[in-house]
């Protein structure tokens, strides 16, 4: 699919094509290394976790930790609020940015400007600095100790926007002028033309989306209050005991079944989300 | 693939044409359709960003514990930042975090997806391009409670590594630049993936027949890419540094998980110390003031970057 | 080829409309779940009580709550065990909560919090306990005085112990039997103790360091402090408190005891803690400690188990944690920690306290009292990841399991050393510990940095203790 057309200058560069694969491994060994070091610890008794070297494979594989975890959390409980918050958000983000990206990139309207750079200023601001006013105004809304009170308050995403806004920009213009000279209004326009090519766009926000709040911790950890409203990253603490006595094994087991569904759906997700990251760096 | 071809020449603003017709019905529906759309995006901002913003601004002209009715302090919460070592020193590290952190993370990126353009089968390319990205789908804070084991100087795996070269250990978590390399190398490594498919997607979008022009011009190898690549990959080296440089500068779970901020205050990052002074010692105006600082700052450079960009910036 | 593009393009189609119903209906479905309506007994005036969520394994927190109700089925109660990942997060939950209006009426405070809750937040005990004298006596003659010592502020409690652990030795047999020293005496000196971790490297190879320690308050240079007789703070009673004395202890056990801790003076230039840092960075140099590194110590039982360190500071808690980690209950053991001049142990306690902005205070109580009675420890504390403060359930059955040998050390701690105290936490805990830890990094980071970062930690504590938070 993507252009691995050789052409004379890609032959004669000059990197061999063998050194360059092996550059690449090595990158890429040292890229996952600790990735693999965290699956292989899980796999093992803490006492033999700090081998050196280090073994990738464990001479005694075994699935304790595991057990550790949906022992001593609930973490079928977790995995649904994870999900229903991650979900929601996505979706929600898709929505926010689709809409709004689209409005700065192909309609006109006054205060345009300062209102994207509103949007992008958003960007700038740490969460430590918002999250006691933020927890007011949720009081205010009778959204505290709420999955909802996470869910709404993360909709509007300026990287999102911003994403979605370069998606537009780099679609040919002439469609839409086409579609106006055959009579099409701008939301005939939006929906008969634009949106349905703005997919791959939308599949980026999202997959970006889940990432990003599928790991959160700050925000769940100020706004959710009863165990019944924690999410993964909330649960997954009580395992490392107190004082941190918990087993390292069973911590990192969690931190790996954890890992598994923001894999799925980079997995499932990775083609649209490459296709959506091409566009995304081009024009202005 | 087939949804995303990319039309080279874009004017700046959006359709000029709509104004070059008379005010009518189509333009007060663009109106109408613009403020639908925006609607959910800005009252959302409005409510959960620019509201508690402005809270953080009235709060850092206060003297506020939670506990006892704040009381007014006018600039002395700003006066006490300035003259506060830790906060100094805090603002020296994260620049200096923030230039080797994405200096490197837009090199490595930069470098893999240039190398990773050469021919190579289409599963090979796929393999390292997910590879890359990986460490984005995982948790800064797990990760760093990972890479603590890896790094630690007497028993981890790094210095047991580097060891088998010849090299000595390495004191990662406890010298004050080791800390700071340490901290480097670890966000560096859950974050050059996002840059790095930046990259291949703006060199995708490269044209084919510039190169071949260059090829038959005599233009090979670095300095084929150094003439005629980088001009092309400049809009997105753009957003890669503005996003990357953003984050940067509120960099948190990094140090916090992996240092604490020490040794001494070496790793101590601003946002670090917005936290410290707002939650452990009860200093909520004085936070405020540094979480308004520490924005003007990421607005001016981010604006800076934006002007030095008109004259760096090619677009085809 | 555009036949299967089609096709291929409509089952996306819909698809994408499946789910999207899927996601409808899911959403709907799960509306009791995103509001919290499912919850039951939410906003229902329960008692509400905050803990820190890993001190407590789930299944204790729920025989907490049942057996609360068995006993008050009058009082509705709820727990919120907050994940936080340390004492800091922990802080930053409950500030929110009280900026809102929302905070609990009971929150579980170690001694890093104990005099900033009772200052700002708290309120004294002082009349439920002489209320309830009578049933409370039994609890009094289970708990050491230290213990109850340090939950006082100003002459009034604050709080009832029911945890607590003190920073004595775990030395691994496995490296002891290797440098074939013998387990340390309880009367070991420094001296004896810089002895054995010369004799642990002789026998070992290169992947090891005698001697581990974590930049922290508990258990980091302070004890060392204590043992040279000094404190980072100049320590001094506050008056008052005889009213517990007198009523819950004979003379010979109250004989010094005041009305709590005040921690006042900065003294980080004395000559002894110049002299106990001077020690450790010899330590550093000799290769006999590795440099402290900041943070929960999460390495620790990992390089600890496997014999890769020899000996490290660590109190009650680490027994469960080294069992958990697959260490046999012989695989280690436990000795006081060792003498200088003083031979005095440092401790942090843990317990209950009672907020001001509380309406259920009496509730409040009843709970505070059911919390520390034996049979309700019993149940909370099952793995020994802390040390009871009731000494009566620190029994040979509790450590058979897990070991270690010489379980008996962690409760003698306080009897053998009676002057043992808690860590140095005045209100302002929260810079006091960030000071230290800042300047214990660097003065142990490079060589001949001590003198230069402990005068910069006596300016900067003078400046923290002036604050008034």
């Amino acid at each position: 699919m993507t252009q691995a057309t050789p052409t004379l200058s890609r032959a004669r560069y000059a990197l061999g094509p063998w050194a360059r694969t092996a550059g690449l491994t090595v990158c890429a060994l040292l890229t996952l290394g600790p990735v693999a070091w965290t699956v292989s610890t899980s796999l093992r008794t803490p006492a033999e976790s700090f081998d050196l070297p280090p073994q990738i494979v464990p001479t005694h594989p075994g699935t304790a930790a595991y057990h550790g975890v949906f022992e001593q959390i609930d973490v079928w409980l977790l995995a649904l609020n994870s999900t229903l918050v991650t979900a929601l958000i996505a979706a929600g983000q898709m929505v926010t940015a689709g809409l709004a990206g689209y409005a700065f990139a192909r309609l006109d309207f006054r205060f345009k400007k300062p209102l994207f750079a509103l949007v992008l200023a958003t960007m700038m601001v740490p969460l430590q600095v918002t999250i006691v006013p933020v927890f007011l105004v949720l009081k205010s809304m009778g959204l505290t100790d709420t999955l909802l009170g996470l869910i709404v308050p993360a909709f509007p995403t300026a990287f999102g926007t911003f994403l979605m806004r370069q998606y537009f920009l780099g679609m040919p213009k002439d469609l839409g002028e086409a579609a106006m000279l055959d009579g099409a209004g701008p939301w005939r326009i939006f929906r008969s033309v634009y949106a349905p090519l703005a997919r791959p766009g939308l599949a980026i926000v999202g997959v970006l989306a889940f990432n990003y709040h599928w790991n959160e911790f700050f925000r769940p950890l100020i706004l959710e209050t009863s165990g019944r409203n924690y999410t993964l990253p909330l649960g997954l603490v009580s395992l490392q005991g107190n004082l941190g006595t918990g087993s390292v094994s069973v911590v990192l087991a969690g931190v790996v079944l954890s890992m598994l569904p923001a894999v799925a759906v980079f997995v499932v997700g990775q083609r649209p989300l490459r296709e959506g990251i091409t566009s995304a760096g081009v024009n202005r | 693939m087939t949804d995303t071809r990319i039309s080279p020449a874009r004017p700046r603003t959006a359709s000029p044409a709509a104004r070059a017709v008379r005010p009518g019905p189509r333009e007060r529906g663009t109106r109408l359709l613009a403020a639908v759309f925006l609607a959910p995006t800005v009252v959302g901002i409005v409510v959960f960003t620019v509201v508690p913003i402005v809270g953080s601004v009235v709060l850092s002209l206060f003297h506020w514990n939670v506990i006892d009715p704040p009381g007014f302090a006018g600039a002395a919460n700003y006066r006490e930042a300035f003259g506060d070592s830790t906060v100094l020193v805090s603002f020296r590290n994260t620049l200096v975090f923030m230039v080797f952190a994405v200096a490197a993370q837009l090199l490595i990126a930069l470098a893999l997806a240039l190398t990773l353009n050469g021919r190579m089968p289409a599963w090979l390319r796929s393999v390292f391009r997910s590879a890359f990205f990986f460490p984005l789908v995982l948790s800064a804070a797990s990760i760093s409670v990972v890479m603590k084991y890896l790094f630690n100087q007497d028993f981890g795996v790094v210095n047991w590594l580097i060891g088998l070269f010849g090299i000595a250990p390495v004191p990662w978590l406890t010298s004050e630049h080791g800390a700071m390399a340490t901290v480097v190398i670890v966000y560096v490594w859950q974050q050059f993936g996002f840059s790095f498919l930046l990259f291949v997607g703006g060199l995708n979008n490269i044209p084919k027949e510039i190169h071949e022009a260059a090829a038959l011009d005599g233009a090979t190898g670095p300095r084929k890419h150094l003439a005629i690549t980088l001009p092309l990959l400049s809009p997105t080296l753009l957003v890669a540094s503005v996003v990357g440089i953003i984050n940067a500068l509120q960099v948190f779970e990094q140090p916090y998980v992996l240092t604490d901020g020490g040794p001494g205050d070496s790793t101590r990052t601003v946002v670090m110390v917005i936290y410290e002074k707002a939650f452990e010692q009860l200093r909520f105006g004085e936070a405020s003031a540094v979480g308004v600082l520490l924005f003007v700052l990421i607005m001016a450079v981010t604006a800076l970057q934006f002007r030095l960009s008109r004259r760096f910036v090619h677009y085809q | 080829m555009t036949d299967s593009l089609y096709s291929r393009r409509a089952l996306l189609r819909y698809g994408a409309y499946g789910a999207g119903a899927a996601a409808l209906a899911g959403t709907a479905a799960s509306w009791d779940r995103l509001t919290g309506a499912d919850i039951p007994g939410r906003d229902d005036g329960s008692l509400v009580v905050a803990t820190l969520g890993s001190a407590f394994a789930p299944a204790g927190v729920r025989a907490l709550v049942d057996g609360f109700r068995r006993l008050h089925p009058g009082i509705k109660v709820r727990i919120n065990a907050v994940q936080a990942v340390d004492w800091s997060d922990f802080f930053a939950k409950i500030l929110t909560q009280i900026a809102a209006g929302t905070a609990p009426d009971l929150v579980y405070v170690a001694t890093e919090g104990v005099q900033l809750f009772a200052r700002h937040l708290g309120v004294p005990l002082d009349r439920w306990v002489r209320r309830d004298a009578a049933e409370l006596r039994e609890y009094f003659a289970d708990v050491h005085p230290s213990l109850v010592e340090s939950m006082m502020y100003e002459g009034s409690l604050y709080q009832l112990p029911i945890e607590f652990n003190a920073a004595d030795m775990y030395l691994n047999t496995r490296v002891l039997r290797r440098a074939g020293a013998d387990f340390p005496a309880g009367d070991w000196t420094r001296d004896d103790f810089t002895a054995l971790l010369r004799r642990m490297k002789k026998a070992s190879d290169s992947h090891f360091t005698p001697y581990f320690w974590t930049n922290r308050l508990w258990g980091g240079v302070v004890p060392w402090l204590f043992a040279n007789g000094t404190n980072l703070l100049a320590e001094s009673k506050a008056p008052g408190g005889s009213w517990l004395w007198d009523a819950f202890y004979p003379a010979d056990r109250r004989q010094g005891r005041g009305g709590g801790f005040r921690w006042t003076t900065p003294q980080a230039t004395d000559d002894l803690v110049v002299e106990a840092y001077d020690y450790l960075a010899a330590l550093v140099r000799d290769g006999l400690c590795t440099r402290p590194e900041g943070g929960n110590g999460q390495n620790l039982i990992g390089v600890f188990s496997t014999g890769r360190v020899g000996v490290t500071p660590a109190g009650g808690f680490w027994a469960g944690g080294l069992h958990l980690a697959g260490m046999r209950a012989d695989g280690f053991d436990v000795q006081y920690f060792p003498r200088r001049h003083t031979q005095r142990h440092q401790f942090g306690a843990a317990g209950y306290a009672l907020l001001r902005t509380s309406k259920k205070q009496d509730a409040a109580w009843e709970f505070i009292k059911y919390s520390a009675r034996r049979d309700t420890l019993s149940k909370l504390f099952t793995t020994n990841q802390t040390t009871p403060a009731r000494r009566s359930m620190l029994t040979e059955d509790r450590y058979r399991e897990t070991g270690p040998a010489h379980w008996r050390v962690f409760y003698d701690t306080l009897d053998r050393f009676p002057d043992t105290g808690p860590i140095p936490a005045p209100p302002q805990v929260a810079e006091v510990t960030q000071v230290l830890l800042k300047h214990t990094g660097t003065a142990l980071s490079s060589p001949g940095s001590v003198g230069p970062a402990l005068r910069r930690m006596q300016d900067d504590l003078e400046k923290a203790m002036e604050r008034d938070v």
